[in-house]
């Protein structure tokens, strides 16, 4: 292109002469699709703030909930397992972003190999995510009683992290020793969380946690499936032919994504 | 020729490069990598041992989502590569998505917020504002 060309496009302006934005359409309706899903996740996570500010004295401790890790039983080892999962998304994304980089290179065997690791990363998450789910289902040896459709909790001593079995908690607030006996006489053994009941305290957590980690979830189980896709399409060849790329950059911007709202997600219900 | 009279035709290719570049490339991806990881430890071992340290859970809330969102930056900065598009592009893409969310956090915390640690009668502060209140006919 000589310099009269250029001169000629600044003076054009915007007559459809120049792009302001220098992108393909692909990938700016990628970065719009993934403003408003963000915007989706904004609204989840505000809401899950405000119910945990509104009902805080019922709202259960994350660390009194999440503290398994696999092959190590019965210790209390909270915020590491959930830990080693934000490692694998953060690898997983990093390992996305050179498949990306090679791309820019031209690099099939490179992109393939960063991409296939990508997706053993994204896999592993949703297994971890699975076994998370299933624990926080099946609950804790101790349980709570279920009284007259009411979650009476038992006391946990924050010392030894173990279960005060003679106190109980309505509310956020001790039961008098004559309520007590009544609960533990009537009431009924309940374990883990549903979306009805959670015997970890109020059910707006079990509600938020399903609902909230069961979007991301799914966002990371479709984002493996079109990594997938386009893994096979990189395979047969048909990026090379198209002598670009940017089918894996797109792909890349919507697995960064989903690392990005996991990072909002493990500070909003595990830290905080 | 393109009928645009485009000087960049091929968006697609624009962010290609070679080899002397792509190591520059992925030394700063790397750097930002063990700045995400050591972050994520920090944040971990803060949470594990806050009960012990007795650290206040206002100081716990600026930490961590200011940590989350320094993250944040990096991740849509460097991995999502918004650093390198044009200077519109940042600011279309930011631009609305950080009003509408002032405008929601705004909403939640004045708003909403506060009508309901003050007004709304199913709160347990409020009952006692219920019990004395005249009853409806």
């Amino acid at each position: 292109m000589s310099g009269a060309a250029s001169v000629d496009v600044k003076q054009a302006g915007w007559d459809g002469a120049k792009s302001p934005l220098r992108a393909s359409h692909g990938k700016l309706f990628m970065w719009f699709f993934l403003i408003s899903d963000a915007l989706t996740f904004s609204g989840f996570l505000s809401a899950y703030g405000f119910f945990r500010h509104r009902y805080a004295g019922e709202w259960p401790i994350p660390s009194t909930v999440f503290h398994h890790f696999p092959f190590l039983e019965g210790h209390h080892l909270p915020l590491l397992y959930v830990g080693l999962m934000t490692f694998i998304l953060i690898m997983s994304s990093v390992t996305m972003v050179l498949a990306v980089e090679a791309g820019h290179r031209k690099n099939k065997r490179q992109v393939l190999v960063w991409m296939f690791a990508t997706i053993i990363g994204g896999l592993m998450f949703v297994g971890s995510q699975a076994w998370e789910w299933s624990n926080f289902i099946k609950g804790s040896d101790q349980g709570a009683i279920l009284y007259q459709n009411q979650m009476y909790l038992y006391k946990i001593n924050h010392e030894t992290h173990k279960p005060e079995l003679n106190v109980l908690i309505y509310k956020g607030q001790e039961v008098s020793a004559a309520k007590t006996a009544i609960v533990k006489r009537d009431g009924q053994e309940f374990h883990g969380a549903n979306l009805q009941h959670n015997e970890y305290g109020h059910t707006g957590f079990a509600d938020f946690f399903f609902f909230i980690t069961g979007f991301h979830g799914f966002h990371v189980f479709s984002g493996v499936c079109i990594n997938i896709t386009i893994f096979i399409m990189v395979l047969n060849g048909v990026m090379e032919k198209r002598g670009h790329y940017e089918m894996v950059e797109k792909v890349g911007l919507y697995w960064h994504f989903v690392d990005l709202v996991w990072v909002f997600v493990f500070t909003f219900f595990y830290l905080l | 020729m393109s009928e645009f009279n485009d000087p960049f035709p091929n968006y697609e290719v624009l962010a290609q490069h070679d080899e002397a570049h792509g190591k520059i490339a992925r030394k700063k991806l790397w750097k930002v990598f063990w700045l995400l990881l050591i972050i994520t430890l920090v944040e971990v071992m803060v949470g594990i041992m806050a009960p012990q340290w007795g650290l206040s859970h206002l100081f716990l809330k600026f930490f961590f989502i200011g940590f989350t969102i320094v993250k944040a930056f990096y991740i849509v900065y460097t991995f999502m590569h918004l650093g390198e598009e044009e200077r519109w592009t940042k600011w279309i893409i930011i631009a609305p998505f950080t009003g509408f969310i002032l405008y929601l956090i705004f909403m939640m915390t004045i708003g909403e917020g506060n009508y309901a640690k003050t007004r709304r009668i199913d709160n347990p502060i409020n009952t006692e504002n219920v019990q004395s209140a005249p009853e409806h006919k």
